[in-house]
């Protein structure tokens, strides 16, 4: 329409500017040519770091874990989860799965700003499961585990018929980043 | 133009009301800023030791501050700024209309999580000397981004010819985790959210590569490339003060890029004229670093100057509670949440004709006073912090915790005020006020 009064906008439509984009396809869609362009692989292949030598003085388990959900919060992910791990390698006993609202569906658009919920994800983790380290327990990102069905475990929502994860809050418009495996102890769901 | 491209200087830029450009500026090397001098020993033993041998007690600081880590891979900028650069795509987008590709960057930067985002034109005095980073990576600091000879034997003036744009993005900090500042909590709103700045930053440096255009890091001042395209202005405290956000924004290291864009202009969001009256920053500084006076002329700019080593050395003094002091940030009457209260305040005093505008501010002022306090000592509860908590005594006030740990549980814990060390009464014996 040839209606473009800024007060008749409806004001909730905050993608409207986008469909008006000639780049923005290229943002979402347009695999990088260096993969050194983007952040993912530079935070995935980092090395982890120490587990600090002195254990800090925790809550109780209940306690810690609304900690850690409320700094994976303060972090930017929407929605967190514990989960208990049954069989783990290395032994770990906690799963903890951030989730973060996704515009794109990361599998569909390879773009830089497709991948922007992983980004987004890969903070979270890589910061949370720093923090942990820190704290002086164990905590890994662990990219093999099986995302969605741990998030399943965690209470987050339900798997589709196609195995992604629908939540309550954002419907399948969600990405679950990378599982932190950790000892710290913790309270499932 | 009859003279050879690059070799004219451009006319002094305009930066707003709060700054002045009055004479020549000479571009500052990167190398004598506080942080690298202080890296090389030269602001002496304790200052030295603090920065570079010292293991914070503070779990979070030690994965988000620059320093103080216990090990650095536990820390995301310094992964993040350290990985190898991109290449450019060797394949262009063009770009036919400049202000789309404007539009387009603003809401790529918004998309990835950036709070600010602005063009500056760039212009010689923004820049860097053209010296190198040092080699020594401890001695580098984790924010600087340059990476080996960027300026390749260029001038300044060839420099922002050739790449003639900053966009600068950044983010803003947390305004209730922000009321405990000179406090582990208020350091994790900083340290956090400057962490988030620094990915965003890189993540768009590489979008921008991707697009085939250069990006450049390590090259412009944030300030003055802030002040150019209307982040804010610089107000008593030193700090770009946003219209939004007031003190309460980062000043990553902004991205110089040839990309064809449309700068934009400074702003008059009335700091100018509120501190010429407020002085609450000068007045709540633990060190005395802010000014009382009036502007004065430094390096050709005519700016309130802080005593930036005072500022600093009181640090490795206070490491035992917190890292980032943040206090002039917090008093700032534009630091406020970002609701409607405050975006019509501001709007109110944008608008009012400058000579009329003391008068307004001495009634604002008048009311943060009532309403905010002269001074911050708000008591903030986060994770198991509490800034109610004195730094020597150890208890624990979270509701409803049984574990039998090394702390004492208080029953009822005392007040609504916070502890802030130290007390300003305290530093105004070593440290005089300026006036």
């Amino acid at each position: 329409m040839s209606l473009r009064s800024g007060w008749l906008k409806s004001p909730w439509r905050r993608t409207a500017g986008r469909s008006h984009d000639p780049y923005w396809d290229f943002f979402i869609n347009t695999p990088p040519a260096d993969r050194a362009n983007s952040v993912l692989d530079v935070i995935r292949k980092a090395p982890e770091g120490n587990v600090f030598p002195t254990k800090a003085d925790l809550h109780t388990p209940e306690i810690t874990a609304n900690h850690v959900k409320e700094m994976a919060r303060y972090l930017g992910a929407d929605l967190v989860g514990i989960a208990k791990l049954d069989a783990d390698d290395a032994g770990h006993p906690f799963a903890i799965i951030c989730a973060v609202r996704a515009d794109n569906d990361p599998r569909e658009a390879p773009g830089i700003g497709g991948q922007v919920p992983v980004q987004n994800g890969l903070f979270v983790t890589f910061v949370l499961s720093a923090w942990i380290r820190e704290l002086g327990y164990r905590a890994s990102m662990a990219a093999s585990l099986d995302a969605a069905r741990l998030a399943v475990a965690a209470k987050l929502g339900s798997l589709d018929r196609t195995g992604k994860l629908v939540t309550t809050e954002y419907g399948t418009r969600v990405h679950v980043a990378d599982v932190i495996r950790t000892d710290l102890p913790l309270v499932p769901a | 133009m009859a003279v050879t491209p690059g070799t004219e200087t451009p006319p002094p830029p305009y930066l707003g009301r709060s700054v002045r450009v009055v004479g020549p500026v000479a571009n500052v090397d990167m190398n004598e800023t506080p942080h690298p001098r202080n890296s090389r020993g030269e602001l002496g033993k304790a200052m030295f030791n603090w920065y570079r041998n010292t293991i914070s007690r503070d779990p979070l600081t030690r994965v988000s501050a620059p320093n103080h880590f216990a090990d650095q891979r536990n820390f995301l900028a310094s992964v993040v700024n350290q990985a190898p650069k991109g290449k450019v795509n060797s394949r262009q987008v063009a770009v036919s209309d400049p202000a789309a590709m404007t539009r387009h960057i603003k809401a790529v930067a918004r998309h990835m999580g950036a709070d600010v985002v602005t063009v500056a034109r760039a212009h010689p005095s923004f820049l860097y000397a053209a010296t190198a980073p040092p080699k020594d990576s401890a001695a580098r600091d984790v924010y600087q981004n340059r990476s080996g000879d960027v300026y390749q034997g260029r001038t300044p003036e060839q420099m922002t010819q050739r790449y003639p744009y900053i966009v600068v993005a950044t983010t803003a900090w947390d305004y209730d985790k922000l009321q405990a500042h000179r406090h582990y909590i208020g350091d994790a709103a900083y340290h956090v959210s400057q962490m988030k700045a620094q990915m965003i930053l890189k993540a768009l440096e590489g979008y921008i590569k991707e697009l085939g255009y250069a990006a450049l890091r390590g090259m412009s001042n944030p300030q003055a490339a802030g002040l150019a395209s209307g982040v804010g202005e610089l107000g008593r405290n030193g700090l770009l003060i946003h219209r939004k956000f007031g003190a309460r924004i980062h000043m990553p290291d902004p991205i110089m890029t040839d990309l064809p864009l449309v700068p934009d202009q400074p702003v008059d969001n009335g700091v100018e004229d509120f501190c010429k009256v407020c002085r609450k920053c000068a007045i709540n500084c633990p060190t005395n670093s802010v000014p009382f006076g009036d502007k004065v002329v430094f390096n050709g700019v005519e700016k309130y100057k802080i005593n930036w080593l005072t500022c600093y050395k009181i640090r490795p003094y206070m490491d035992a509670h917190w890292g980032s002091c943040l206090t002039c940030a917090t008093v700032c009457p534009f630091t406020k949440p970002n609701i409607w209260w405050r975006s019509l305040t501001v709007w109110a005093l944008s608008t009012c004709p400058i000579p009329a505008r003391p008068v307004l501010v001495r009634a604002l002022k008048a009311i943060d006073d009532r309403f905010w306090g002269a001074t911050k000592q708000t008591r903030v509860r986060w994770l198991g912090y509490d800034s109610g908590i004195k730094p020597g005594e150890q208890a624990c006030t979270v509701a409803g915790c049984t574990a039998a740990h090394g702390t004492a549980h208080a029953t009822d814990p005392v007040g609504n005020l916070g502890y802030y060390a130290p007390l300003k009464e305290n530093t105004n014996r070593f440290v005089k006020r300026d006036v």
